[in-house]
């Protein structure tokens, strides 16, 4: 995002994975983190320490990101996003999707983690082609 | 180069022409090599000048000044004829339709969330386009997933060639763990459920839902993934308009001083053979736990005895227990090549280039397969035009089905 910025958009749609105990609440832990502006952060975090993700586990990633521990707390236990998450995954499931991640560039579908130059040569076709 | 035992006994009959090309400055056209017909035709023809005797005198004098090792291609390159199909399971168009339904069919997976067309994309020339194949969530493969293209071609299936026909492939991927993670005999109830498969079965094979009948559909499907009309094509069927200037100069370095074709012939261009190239290990799966886990997981079910122990992909040898298939591959077909990387059996080289290189340089470090073949920055570039425009088949065009 950083090499394109300007020139291009990220939109973010959860879609965890329905046989993974903690999936939906790791996509949870998410948005909690962006409620207090720091989703990337969480986000990576989440992947690094991939599957120790119980909720006890995820409080404490919360804390190492210096996040309001409370607040954080009580958007888990209320399952505050579970909404916005339930319509990705409806989203994810009319589109026929089924591969986590997937993604999208101007409509053009990606199955499955790729190497940054893979999308990178993506991306610089789009960029070329000038379509949005 | 490649060694080969198997070589000696055509050397006396194929070799005429290559050293009667070195006398001449190297033949201009590689032409006269694309047939055994021809190569025979272009011998009579050539020898007619020159006695037989004098021939010989002459070879071996230059196998003598040059120090060359006895080694030529059994090989000559063919273009597309027809697509061989076993007895047992005759191609009919209901078959082929029912196959292509499983063939994308997710039920075939343990979560419903992969089919063959997961790792075998038709729009990626029936690859995943990753160095290492795509696998079952929370679990990592270990080889790269090999174009479908020509795949009825092959004598082998699987980089170490485990299984003889399409039949016996289709169910290795289901059942593997880190593939498709399914139970043969649930998917067999699984798929019986559904009514419409259970007429196309009936109607196809007169019969219930069995394994190996979805592995005879899905095989039957495979069998229409066929590379055909290249530039390679025409040009062997007589299309002198089929090759631009640099893929025909390409293929002179890859019959020639590039020793591709000793490996690389026939219809599919390949010899169904497998080697032990010493290709680099790909980093991406150095110390990733969940690839250890694969490569240990596929050695015990190989009995493979010191599995515990096992870090690194030993190729062939888990098959075939032999030493000299320690790290040995299979050689893969090079047809619509310029669609289907990444390359080598682990997907460590990104580019033709980077595969053409590897072979310059001789292969592998410690590899006693290959030797460098010294070649120039523009015989490597003619090589690279020669993959990327002449082995290109039409594309082959693949109308998703409704799954039932």
């Amino acid at each position: 995002m950083k090499e394109y910025e300007g020139k291009m958009r990220l939109v973010i749609k959860h879609y965890p994975y329905k046989y993974r105990d903690f999936s939906h609440i790791a996509a949870e832990a998410s948005m909690a983190a962006l409620d207090q502006g720091k989703f990337c952060e969480m986000h990576d975090l989440l992947l690094e320490r991939s599957p120790r993700l119980d909720k006890e586990s995820l409080v404490k990633y919360a804390e190492e990101l210096g996040l309001d521990r409370a607040r954080f707390r009580e958007a888990l236990d209320r399952m505050k996003h579970s909404a916005l998450i339930e319509r990705d995954k409806k989203l994810a499931v009319d589109l026929d999707l089924y591969n986590t991640p997937t993604f999208f560039f101007n409509g053009r579908k990606v199955i499955g983690n790729r190497p940054y130059e893979y999308l990178k040569r993506i991306i610089e076709e789009e960029l070329k082609n000038g379509k949005r | 180069m490649v060694k080969d035992e198997n070589m000696n006994n055509v050397v006396s009959s194929l070799i005429l022409v290559p050293i009667i090309s070195e006398l001449r400055g190297f033949a201009r056209s590689i032409s006269n090599y694309h047939c055994l017909n021809c190569v025979q035709k272009n011998r009579s023809n050539t020898t007619s000048s020159i006695s037989n005797h004098y021939c010989l005198i002459l070879f071996f004098t230059f196998l003598l000044i040059l120090g060359f090792t006895i080694s030529a291609s059994a090989g000559h390159l063919e273009p597309f004829k027809a697509v061989p199909v076993p007895e047992k399971n005759p191609q009919t168009p209901e078959k082929i339709e029912l196959g292509k339904k499983l063939f994308f069919d997710r039920r075939l997976s343990g979560d419903g969330t992969m089919s063959c067309a997961t790792c075998h994309m038709p729009e990626l020339a029936f690859t995943d386009g990753q160095d290492i194949s795509m696998s079952y969530p929370t679990t990592r493969n270990w080889r790269n997933a090999q174009t479908l293209i020509n795949v009825a071609f092959q004598k082998f299936l699987f980089h170490d060639g485990r299984v003889r026909t399409l039949e016996d492939q289709a169910l290795f991927p289901l059942m593997s763990a880190f593939e498709m993670n399914q139970n043969l005999d649930f998917v067999e109830e699984e798929i019986s459920q559904v009514p419409e498969y259970v007429k196309s079965f009936r109607k196809v094979f007169n019969g219930e839902v069995t394994r190996e009948r979805i592995a005879m559909a899905i095989a039957s499907f495979e069998r229409t993934l066929i590379s055909v009309n290249s530039p390679l094509d025409r040009h062997l069927k007589g299309d002198n308009s089929a090759l631009s200037s640099d893929a025909k100069k390409g293929m002179d370095v890859f019959v020639g001083k590039g020793k591709c074709l000793e490996c690389h012939h026939g219809v599919n261009l390949a010899d169904n053979k497998f080697y032990a190239l010493h290709v680099p290990e790909n980093p991406a799966l150095l110390n990733d736990p969940r690839v250890t886990a694969t490569v240990r997981f596929v050695a015990k079910v190989y009995h493979y005895g010191d599995y515990r122990k096992l870090n690194e992909d030993p190729g062939r040898y888990l098959i075939t227990k032999e030493k000299k298939d320690w790290k040995a591959f299979r050689t893969p077909t090079l047809r619509d090549i310029a669609k289907t990387g990444p390359y080598m059996h682990n997907g460590v080289f990104s580019t033709i280039e980077e595969v053409i290189d590897f072979f310059n340089r001789g292969g592998g470090k410690g590899n006693t397969v290959l030797k460098s073949l010294g070649l120039s920055s523009e015989e490597k570039r003619v090589l690279k035009v020669f993959l990327q425009e002449a082995l290109s088949g039409e594309d082959i065009r693949i109308t998703y089905p409704e799954i039932p």
